[in-house]
């Protein structure tokens, strides 16, 4: 008998994280060169990047610390376990979900893992309209080379397409919609199509398996379930941060931590709220202004074979031209979640017709749509509660109806018996010589349409302009010496794309100038 | 039953219906410490509303009686705010109360036939804005109180949790990059 090779397995790194039942009563008092507020896409990235560059870094969770063994497959109980306000954060109206993780690891944790680098035509409107020439397609490339390397990006393969997105691509196509696969930062996916409530087996690449284990291989100290409150300040600097950790009883502990450099990468709703809290750094008045967010539906269209959308990638194929996205621009991703999601996603009736639509379940053809929307909302604190002002804005409704015309139309070219509109009031379209007449009957206001933003951005806007913008090119607050901002937040238009590949570029490149200070 | 969707269409729940219903409602409040659960009148409501919104008698759908989606709902309001909640609450009243008076039933939605409970929901769908609202809030909880239920969701096909069945293996934490790796101490 031979002996099997082995296969010498490079080491893991191990993830070592305080939560708040580690912290002293007493509290706890940190040095360090570096406090970084937030875990997740940018916070995680930047945690690395300047740990490896060799500066005392502590990071500021205010999430819980969930392992992955801990995952329940349940998106019910997921909410509860890994988003914010448990899945239940709306805009204002209480008419758009927003969904966002809170936990370790942030957002990363909870998506759908799709990549997409932002598209080289919105990067260069940033250089022209907010003095941004740095963040150039050209300047970005390696930024986005090197996280794509790092977090296994790579579009899905043949066995990763699943009759859903192999079906709604093939409707693209007929239709000369540009489509293809899907990228997403994952390791030999085991397609259980769980995403959303977190993979339980790592192969999403997310930061609770990636760059936080390796800036906590490198030194860094992480603390979960710890809220940065309020900053010390003195001339123009943040010298301290004041945060509390809260334990399993409920029983509060100060977390202070002094620090030369402060990194706020809390994501486009808590950063700005926090900033507003200390009444720091709004000389601009923008603080929480420009809010964006990809206002998102799903769109369901009954098949006549058993589709089965939600088995697989949970997102597989994408359809929309993201190359040049402008007024009208949309992007379709064929994915779905089970019939929890359907219910929520779509009026399917009431009665006997509600009982037909969900014992059709596995029939649906899903896809998510999004569009390119404009910075029209904002966030703020209202009485101690936290507000997202957001509506669909008139401008962008005609890019919603692209979307679900653009579905529409693929659906029944994909084979497709009929299709159902992510409205509030039951909308059925039978026939695809319907599919224009019907979305342009539809008008824009507030519940009547089921939506849901997967990705808040653009409350800190970056740009060259103190007067227009509230932080700087190098992602340095205007009219502070010592504070950055990482995250989505600084961008100054949506990308159409999901963003968290730009975010992890983004970051590795503002962290290069950060580091740079010493 | 032109006169019943007009009036629908043309009264304002909160400036108008609502000023007319809410001095009629008797139900009691929340006692402190449980008003981040349903009040047995609100889940007297949800029973109701539920039994017509999903009427899984005689279908391949578990049956409502089986799943606990009053506890799931539960659940939810323990998530939502201080301020969120008494909306909720508010909007539940509404819609309970709202009977008395929108369509001339002269009584709450849970003594409604179930015909008529059902036209209920339809007409509050389309309403106005806060009937939009509610009615898509209380279709909201039931389905997220129902199909969260593994079981109600393997009915139609929903494979629910899989890796530990198939005991699938966790990758672990990813090797750190491998042209990045942290310098070695000099010794």
């Amino acid at each position: 008998m031979t002996d099997v090779p082995q296969i010498e397995e490079p080491a893991q790194p191990v993830l070592r994280v305080q939560t708040p039942d580690e912290v002293p009563a007493a509290g706890l008092k940190l040095d360090a060169d570096v406090v970084i507020i937030g875990s997740g896409a940018s916070g995680a990235v930047t945690a690395y990047e300047l740990s490896q560059r060799g500066a005392k870094v502590v990071v500021l969770e205010a999430g819980p610390y969930v392992p992955s063994s801990r995952f329940t497959e349940r998106l019910a109980g997921a909410f509860d376990q890994l988003y914010e306000d448990g899945g239940k954060q709306t805009n204002k109206s209480g008419d758009m979900v927003v969904l966002q993780g809170s936990c370790l690891g942030g957002s990363t944790v909870i998506n759908a893992a799709v990549c997409f680098r932002a598209p080289d035509a919105v990067l260069e409107s940033w250089g022209q309209n907010f003095g941004l020439d740095n963040l150039s397609p050209t300047a970005m490339a390696p930024y986005f080379d090197k996280v794509e390397k790092n977090l296994h990006i790579h579009p899905n393969g043949p066995h990763e397409l699943n009759l859903n997105g192999r079906l709604i691509s093939d409707g693209a196509k007929r239709l000369d919609i540009p489509t293809a696969p899907a990228s997403r930062n994952i390791k030999h996916c085991a397609l259980t199509g769980h995403c959303l409530s977190g993979c339980k087996t790592e192969r999403k690449q997310s930061m609770l398996v990636t760059y936080l284990p390796w800036a906590s291989e490198l030194g860094a100290t992480i603390l979960s379930g710890t809220r940065a409150e309020s900053f010390e300040v003195n001339n123009g600097r943040i010298t301290e941060v004041h945060a509390v950790a809260t334990d399993a009883e409920g029983v509060q502990k100060a977390v202070d931590v002094k620090a030369g450099l402060v990194v706020v990468a809390a994501g486009a709703i808590q950063t700005p709220l926090l900033f507003q809290k200390a009444g720091l750094g709004n000389s601009s008045g923008l603080v929480g202004s420009n809010f964006a967010c990809h206002p998102s539906t799903a769109m369901l269209g009954e098949h006549p074979d058993d589709v089965y959308c939600w088995l697989g990638a949970t997102i597989s194929t994408y359809a929309g031209n993201i190359e040049d996205p402008k007024e009208g621009s949309y992007l379709l991703e064929a994915g779905f979640m089970g019939p929890l999601s359907m219910s929520t996603a779509s009026d399917g009736g009431v009665g006997k017709e509600y009982v037909e639509f969900v014992e059709k379940s596995k029939k649906y053809l899903g896809a998510v749509t999004l569009i390119h929307d404009h910075n029209v909302g904002r966030v703020y604190w209202d009485n101690g509660r936290k507000r997202i002002d957001y509506n669909l804005d008139d401008r962008d409704f005609p890019s919603l109806q692209a979307a679900f015309r653009a579905a529409a139309k693929i659906y029944f070219a994909a084979g497709a018996k009929r299709v159902y509109l992510p409205t509030t009031r039951r909308t059925v379209i039978e026939r695809a010589d319907e599919v224009d007449s019907v979305i342009n009957s539809l008008e824009n206001g507030k519940h009547l349409y089921k939506l849901t933003s997967y990705h808040p951005q653009g409350t800190m806007r970056m740009g060259k302009n103190p007067k227009a913008s509230v932080v700087g090119p190098d992602g340095k607050v205007h009219g502070l010496d010592n504070v950055y901002v990482v995250d989505a937040s600084v961008f100054p238009t949506t990308l159409l794309v999901n963003p968290q590949e730009t975010v992890y570029a983004m970051a590795t490149y503002l962290s290069e100038g950060i580091g740079a200070r010493g | 039953m032109k006169l019943y969707r007009r009036t629908f269409t043309k009264l304002s729940i909160l400036s108008g219906t609502g000023a007319l219903v809410l001095p009629a409602c008797q139900g009691e409040p929340p006692a402190m410490g449980e008003a981040a659960k349903l009040t047995p009148d609100e889940r007297v409501l949800i029973e109701r509303f539920a039994e017509v919104y999903i009427p899984t008698a005689g279908t391949n759908l578990k049956p409502l009686a089986e799943v606990p989606y009053l506890d799931n709902i539960d659940r939810i309001l323990e998530r939502l705010d201080g301020a969120t909640l008494d909306e909720v609450h508010t909007g539940l009243k509404l819609f309970d109360y709202g009977s008395i008076v929108l369509g001339f039933h002269l009584t709450r939605f849970g003594n409604l036939s179930p015909e008529d409970r059902l036209e209920y929901i339809i007409d509050w769908t389309h309403g106005g804005e806060t009937q939009r609202a509610i009615a898509g809030v209380l279709k909201s909880f039931v389905a997220f109180g129902y199909w969260q239920d593994v079981g109600a969701a393997q009915r139609v096909g929903y494979q629910g949790p899989v890796s530990d069945e198939a005991k699938i293996v966790s990758l672990g934490n990813a090797p750190m990059p491998v042209d990045q790796a942290q310098p070695e101490t000099p010794t």
